[in-house]
């Protein structure tokens, strides 16, 4: 496969799950290093070489359902292109801050992505959409079960897999949840929420901007402790706290239907109007559009269009926008160019709904 | 939010603490924050880097121990403790005893539970497993189950021996 081909492609994890509401992904992250070999941060330009050219090599041998990862060095890719990854969720900001030779090693539907020399010497990461918190551990300890027989890993009895920050020492596993929580926002009941968590021991942050004023009303929860609690404890206690925000949004949803309906209606028919009208739009004023848009398709109060909520998000980040345009814009072009692509996606639901038969306007 | 201490006055700091290996969160007032005896620590949640190294800094004290350095990567306590970062695989074992009580601090107390890896960890999987039956043989003993007791015994027994081959 082409590199732009690959990269392009819609993620595995933008997928709809309509089965799974407000859960909009689950990711797993696992943080390993080779025995014996500095830190990435402690590494010469020569040494983050070496390890960079040992890891890939063993990461591009890797296979999922009989497809292989491919390896991309960040020197290899455009600034365009590492920011497209960023905004896929496939690598972390500071893998593109970081110095000394990295990379990613990816699979063709971007399920997995494996990260080298960003904090630790490998980062495998899986996300998945909907809810599947157990289903992307169970790939992601596949793929380190692979690298454990390949490479050798720093692991001690008491201390289990090391890692260059403390905070990850032990399983170094980082498990997350995306839930897209717009009417615990509307209902001012999310600052509670998160303070409730916190005391659960989870952290949670805004996807998009910070704090409660977090831009598309989407927000990540994960684990904090990853010493003294097996992956599988961690995991299910997510899992429970996660089902927990569903049920929690779903009851916001429905009194807001009961309580507010008409307010409810005018807001998210607001939102779609923005959407298919705007000559010039933000990326705040996308995001918060997108997300209020998806809320009315999810309460059936508006009809549903093609393209998935995921997508639609990360597709009118100024990175993705550009590299699917092929062309580099200033911030006011992109203003514009986010808006008619917007529009576009937009328009692609009346001609399915039309060739669905739905002629009834 | 009110202090769950006094509950009187607004809670404006987050403390966790350590109860018997369990790590517990509390909000409370700064007032309470100050005379409070049990408490580990007191940090203002998001602030990582400084609370990493304010976790290092409490607990290295003399100046020689922060002037040692790791054999394998030649990085130095104080170089640690100032980056909030450890070095390689080694430090875990140059600085174990340092950084037992910081990690105590992060985590909540305890050791490693999880993945045990196949290929390293063959005899640690062994030493688990014996962990385990020796907890299932005190519990069987207690409740006078004699009889299941001795086919777990003679389980331990057996992979004591297989360990110390």
């Amino acid at each position: 496969m082409e590199r732009k081909e690959h990269l392009l492609k819609h993620s595995e994890w933008m997928k709809e799950r309509p089965d799974m509401p407000v859960v909009l992904s689950s990711r797993i992250r696992l943080a390993r290093n080779l025995e014996g070999v500095p830190f990435p941060l402690g590494l010469t330009e020569e040494a983050s070489q070496e390890v960079e050219k040992k890891v890939s090599q063993q990461l591009e041998e890797l296979a999922i359902d009989g497809q292989k990862l491919t390896y991309y060095s960040i020197k290899d890719l455009t600034a365009i292109e590492q920011y497209v990854l960023i905004e896929k969720h496939l690598i972390s900001p500071a893998l593109v801050s970081a110095r000394g030779a990295r990379g990613v090693a990816i699979n063709p539907d971007h399920r997995a992505s494996v990260m080298v020399n960003e904090e630790d010497h490998i980062r495998i990461q899986v996300l998945l959409p909907g809810n599947q918190l157990k289903e992307a551990f169970h790939l992601a300890n596949t793929l380190d079960d692979e690298l454990e027989h390949r490479l050798d890993l720093a692991y001690r009895e008491n201390e289990g897999y090391l890692t260059a920050c403390p905070t990850n020492v032990g399983t170094g596993m980082r498990a997350s949840v995306m839930v897209h929580i717009p009417a615990l926002v509307m209902t001012h009941r999310v600052q509670q929420l998160l303070g409730a968590l916190n005391q659960l021991g989870l952290a949670v942050r805004g996807l998009y901007g910070e704090g409660s004023q977090a831009f598309g009303h989407i927000y990540q929860v994960s684990n904090q402790i990853t010493l003294g609690k097996s992956e599988e404890d961690t995991l299910t206690h997510l899992e429970a706290v996660t089902l927990q925000i569903v049920e929690q949004e779903i009851h916001a949803r429905e009194s807001l239907a009961r309580e507010a309906r008409v307010t409810l209606e005018d807001k998210v028919w607001r939102a779609r109007g923005t959407l298919e009208n705007a000559r010039l739009l933000k990326s705040e004023d996308a995001l918060q559009s997108l997300s209020l848009d998806r809320l009315g398709i999810d309460m059936g109060i508006l009809p549903p269009h093609q393209r998935s909520f995921s997508t639609l998000l990360v597709e009118t980040l100024p990175a993705s926008l550009q590299y699917i345009l092929e062309k580099e814009l200033t911030p006011e072009q992109r203003d514009e160019q986010r808006a008619n692509f917007v529009r576009m996606a937009m328009s692609e639901v009346k001609e399915t709904n039309m060739e669905g038969g739905n002629h009834n306007e | 939010m009110l202090c769950q201490h006094c509950q009187q006055r607004e809670a404006n700091v987050q403390i966790t603490k350590i109860d018997n290996g369990e790590m517990v969160k509390l909000f409370i007032c700064d007032q309470c924050a100050k005379n409070a005896p049990e408490v580990s620590f007191v940090f203002n949640p998001g602030i990582i880097p400084d609370f990493l190294q304010s976790l290092f800094s409490v607990t290295t004290n003399s100046k020689a121990l922060q002037e040692e350095a790791c054999p394998q990567c030649g990085r130095r306590l104080s170089e640690i403790t100032q980056a909030g970062k450890l070095g390689c695989s080694g430090c875990y074992d140059k600085f174990q005893a340092e950084l037992e009580p910081i990690l105590r601090k992060i985590h909540g107390g305890g050791y490693h539970v999880g993945k045990i890896p196949a290929r390293k960890g063959a005899s640690l999987r062994e030493k688990m497993e014996v962990k385990k039956l020796k907890e299932k043989l005190q519990q069987l003993i207690r409740n006078e189950e004699f009889e299941a007791a001795a086919t777990v015994r003679d389980q331990i027994r057996k992979l004591e021996q297989k360990l110390g081959e």
